[in-house]
């Protein structure tokens, strides 16, 4: 019974959907001053909707075209929504647009009115069928169009990629990875999303998002792109927030990969003459540096793209498109001629990685031979999709498709993967996001997990007591990080805990040369890099006005990923450098030293025997309450009980002075109580090392 | 203090008796010896008196009974050493291992050669996990007593449960050498060939442990388990089924055949074994544990963490069920739950948990 309402009820609408109301002033006689807005409307979208069509047949961005073509439909629409042409042109500009999702409906509808209504109807409600999931129906559609489409144009490219990705999309659909794709809500606009990058150790990500930014949008109302940053606390990613610093301009500011160690990016902008150029981003402190760019043959005429440093920091991967090509952009990788100037080599193009579709963008493994990309042709299955080519005896392999959930026919691209393997971010336009593209994490569960069984036996007959002989473990798939161990740390003042910006050198001890020279961040004191596992490393520690620091260390060499964090305690020994100790306190008026100070003045009683040539002197400071001579007396009573307290502890007086000072010295305001507060200190000051 | 007033009173009496008559010396000394006599005759009475009951009382397995009897004995003559013996035994049977040592020591301090003294007293040092000190009796016992296989058989097990599985060996081989009808030495003797991964030689012996008494479940169980090890399932399975036809009731057959089914990837098998395991002991961890791996692999996440939540109540040390419920919760989404499991089976010495652990519980 239900199912014949249902049929009535699709008979009912048919008919009424099944009108298509074509734009000619005859359909409109009521309404004719309406009809001659909407047709305005209609036709000054054809004109834009047009070149965005040409766009597409050269393998170039029709964004700006289809968008501003949807602004003018969309006041057609509004006027008549029964158009076969017009819902047409819709759904085909949304489907070249970022929020494909949306071009479904258009598309159904316009097949519905009239599916001859343009002779690429067919195919639009073929990639309809095929974002959906709807493979077979897809082909039959795609068919039907490459029957009656006799032009001997570069279209029949397209076509023949639909097939393989109608084909291709059918067995990876049957046969998902073993990971879990999850909207990272937090991040996410309704606005594009994409371009996501993370430091190795996955604490940090930055990406980019054309998210109202204070700018002026364009015609269509559209927002330049701007870079983002997020922090992970407790395995939460934080509200994201544009980056510090001058590297975010008026005009596309697209971030391309962060270092490893998230010191500094590649980026892409959109240079004077109008095309992408790739530029380079410091990190300094907390603040991201104006973006440089490199030399000519890296910012040429063409639009360049998606660079991704290599894991030993000397190559750089990027796209590049050609001038009056029609096979997109194409990975290229080049080396540097000279560091200092920024001067880098003609490109070479990888043809092991590149199809005759838009290839990139790129991210490197750290592990030196691993490559992800993307890219539109290949085995993809629809759109762009990520690929993994992994490099054997310095050719990089045949592209394998990372498979379904992390590809679906909508475009899934950008990738970057922490350490240990286990977590990607990729950007994706699929069906369920909060508009346009959005940011993904991928979880992969890794190798098939086997239970631990228990069995039992009585072994020994008279031993009443069950007794476990348990299996040795099956050996575990290595994964291709296996032999990485990230080294992360930071390197502190050992007294006040404060980061501390030393430039780190890292010696393999096996082979003695240095294998890394690098600054830790001057904000955050933090360094992150990845060493080769089962190696003995020598770490020196420079910083300024503090005591140099080498250690000794080993990396073990194991079978699963390794993680070394350490933090790095540097003792300040520049003379004249004042620490106020604030964690010492005395009884209220008098010279008794509470208990609670006596960890700050051991870190010192540390400090003053593991620098034998160090030499302090000892002040109390009050603030401006009580007489002048009565705040000098205290202060003094209050740094001989200082200098006492070391005394006691074994520290030779002679290395110590000890002065009260009174309120002659404030660091701060006598007019409030915090600044009263700010005023009572005990300081050291280093007078001799 | 009761025996102090007891032995004053009759002194008294004595001297009162003896006040009224006129002996000589000759006469008293003759009368007190008699007297003497009567006394020990009457304490030797009561001592074996005791010591019988004690007997009684230890064949009825009240261990506690029997060695306030046989103490009993002791004091009414402390010389009577089988008192000391049988207390030791009684003592040891009721896991009282620190007091049979004393008993035995004071027996050892009158009968320093009493071969199976050490034996007994090896026994309750092996019960505190004294290995070391029951390792000294056990030769000592041999030492004195070389014809007693039970010496070799019990240093036998002392030395496999110090995995010194080549020695326990040389020592089983003895009591079969001195008694070729003793079933357990077969059946042990295969446990220390399968513990070196020997498992022919494992399945020889077990299989000759049951033909010498066709009653042993545990033995076919060690076979089954055995040839599951050689990945012979199919006649493990029949092993077991042999086991379990001799004590239906026999949870760890179970359980052990729930596991070869795992490795047969007969998972719905599986989980019936281990049910029935469950059926017959509720509160054994492992088959829980397992069950949750079973269930896991069907994909049925939420009862393998169900089960491994009761595993891990019934036995909070069980590091396999930390490792199986933390593959459940992987994959229920919770991965803080899963890495804490992972790192408390790793924490618990197990190995695969330390794996997953490391593979899966940093960024």
């Amino acid at each position: 019974m239900k199912k014949i309402f249902t049929l009535i009820l699709a008979f009912v609408s048919v008919v009424s959907l099944g009108q298509d109301v074509e734009f000619k002033g005859s359909n409109f006689k009521d309404d004719k001053e309406g009809f001659k807005t909407a047709l305005a409307e209609f036709e000054a979208g054809n004109e834009a909707w047009e070149l965005g069509t040409q766009a597409v047949f050269t393998v170039k961005d029709p964004e700006f075209h289809y968008k501003k073509a949807l602004g003018h439909y969309a006041k057609a629409y509004a006027f008549n929504p029964k158009s076969a042409e017009l819902n047409f042109k819709m759904g085909s500009a949304y489907a070249n647009l970022t929020n494909k999702v949306k071009c479904i409906p258009y598309l159904e509808t316009a097949y519905s009115l009239n599916p001859e209504t343009h002779h690429f109807m067919e195919y639009y409600m073929g990639y309809a069928c095929q974002l959906q999931g709807k493979f077979d129906d897809a082909v039959t559609h795609y068919k039907k169009f490459e029957a009656a489409y006799k032009k001997a144009d570069r279209f029949n490219k397209f076509v023949k990629q639909r097939y393989s990705e109608c084909s291709s999309g059918k067995k990876l659909m049957a046969s998902p990875v073993r990971a879990w794709v999850d909207n990272v809500e937090i991040l996410n606009t309704e606005y594009n999303d994409y371009a996501p990058s993370i430091t190795m150790d996955g604490e940090e990500i930055l990406f980019t998002s054309d998210r109202p930014n204070g700018h002026t949008p364009d015609e269509n109302g559209t927002y330049d792109d701007d870079i983002y940053g997020s922090t992970m606390v407790n395995g939460k990613w934080q509200k994201p927030a544009v980056l510090k610093g001058k590297i975010n301009s008026a005009v596309d500011d697209i971030c391309n990969t962060m270092s490893y160690s998230g010191q500094k990016m590649l980026m892409s902008k959109l240079n004077a003459a109008g095309n992408y150029d790739i530029y380079e981003s410091f990190l300094k402190g907390a603040t991201w540096s104006e973006p440089v760019l490199f030399s000519k043959d890296m910012a040429s005429k063409n639009n360049e793209r998606f660079g991704a440093y290599d894991y030993n920091d000397k190559f750089i991967y990027y796209a590049k498109d050609k001038e009056g090509g029609t096979n997109g952009y194409d990975i290229f990788v080049t080396g540097p001629e000279d560091k200092k100037t920024r001067s880098y080599s003609l490109p070479t193009r990888l043809g092991e990685v590149n199809s005759r579709f838009n290839d990139g963008p790129i991210y490197l493994h750290a592990d030196g031979k691993t490559m992800y990309f993307c890219s539109e042709g290949y085995d993809s299955m629809g759109g762009y999709d990520i690929f993994v080519s992994r490099k054997e005896k310095g050719v990089w392999g045949k592209p394998v498709n990372m498979g379904y959930p992390i590809n679906t026919p909508y475009d899934d691209y950008f990738f970057a993967i922490t350490a240990n393997d286990k977590y990607a971010y990729i950007a994706s336009n699929r069906d369920g996001g909060k508009g346009g593209f959005d940011l993904y994490k991928v979880t992969f569960w890794g190798p098939e997990k086997d239970p631990a069984l228990t069995a039992e036996d009585y072994l020994l007959a008279s031993v009443a007591k069950p007794i476990q002989d348990p299996d040795i473990m099956g050996g575990v798939k290595v994964t291709t990080s296996a032999n990485l161990t990230v080294f992360k740390g930071k390197t502190i003042d050992a007294l006040t805990k404060k980061a501390v910006e030393a430039v780190i050198e890292i010696t393999d001890n096996k082979t003695g040369k240095v294998v890394e020279t690098f600054t830790t961040n001057s904000a955050t004191g933090k360094f992150l890099l990845s060493l080769n596992s089962g190696g003995n490393y020598g770490i020196a520690v420079k910083a300024d006005g503090y005591l140099f620091h080498s250690e000794n260390f080993d990396i073990p060499a194991g079978s699963a990923y390794n993680m070394v964090n350490k933090t790095i305690e540097l003792k300040n020994i520049k003379v004249g450098s004042k620490i106020a100790l604030r964690n010492v306190f005395f009884d209220t008026g008098k010279s008794t030293i509470k208990p609670e100070s006596y960890p700050e003045l051991d870190r010192l009683v540390k400090l003053m025997k593991d620098v034998p040539g160090l030499k302090i002197e000892l002040s109390g400071h009050t603030d401006n309450t009580g007489s002048a001579s009565g705040n000098v007396t205290l202060s003094q009573a209050r740094a001989d009980a200082v200098m006492n307290y070391l005394a006691g502890k074994g520290i030779a007086k002679s290395r110590m002075t000890a002065r009260g000072y009174g309120s002659s010295k404030p660091v701060a305001t006598n007019d409030t109580a915090a600044g009263r507060q700010e005023n009572r200190r005990t300081e050291f000051e280093i007078t001799g090392n | 203090m009761k025996k102090l007033i007891f032995t004053l009173f009759l002194g008294a009496s004595t001297l009162v008796l003896a006040q009224p008559d006129d002996l000589t010396p000759e006469e008293i000394a003759y009368r007190d010896s008699i007297a003497n006599l009567n006394e020990t005759n009457a304490a030797i009475e009561k001592s074996q008196k005791a010591y019988n009951a004690g007997i009684e009382l230890f064949k009825q397995e009240n261990y506690t009974g029997a060695i306030n009897k046989f103490s009993e004995s002791i004091t009414s003559d402390p010389n009577f050493t089988p008192a000391y013996y049988n207390k030791a035994i009684a003592e040891n049977q009721a896991e009282k291992f620190s007091e049979a040592i004393k008993t035995l020591d004071a027996l050892l301090a009158k009968k320093p050669n009493y071969a199976k003294a050490y034996f007994q007293r090896a026994r309750a040092y092996q019960g505190m996990n004294n290995f070391l000190k029951a390792e000294e009796d056990y030769k000592t016992s041999i030492d004195k007593d070389p014809k007693n296989p039970k010496a070799y058989y019990n240093y036998g097990t002392l030395l496999f449960l110090q995995k010194n599985y080549e020695d326990a060996i040389t020592q089983f081989s003895k009591t079969i050498e001195l008694n070729p009808d003793n079933a357990y030495a077969y059946n042990d003797r295969g446990s220390c060939y399968r513990m070196l991964g020997k498992y022919p030689q494992a399945i020889k012996d077990y299989e000759e442990a049951a033909r010498k008494n066709e009653n042993l479940a545990f033995v076919l169980n060690n076979i089954g388990t055995t040839k599951t090890k050689m990945k012979m399932y199919d006649e493990a399975l029949k092993a077991f089924n042999r086991a379990l036809s001799i004590d239906p009731n026999y949870y760890l057959a179970y359980n052990n055949r729930g596991v070869t089914h795992m490795k047969m990837e007969r998972y719905d098998d599986a989980i019936k074994d281990f049910s029935e395991a469950i059926k017959t002991n509720g509160s054994y961890s492992a088959a829980y544990s397992n069950r949750a791996g079973a269930y896991f692999k069907k994909g049925e996440y939420e009862k393998a963490k169900k089960d491994a939540d009761k595993a891990i109540q019934l036995d909070p040390k069980n590091a396999d069920a930390y490792v199986n419920r933390g593959m459940a919760r992987e994959m229920l989404r919770d991965m803080e739950g899963a890495c804490e499991d992972w790192n408390k089976a790793k924490e618990l010495g197990s190995e695969i948990g330390k794996q997953y652990n490391s593979l899966n519980c940093s960024n």
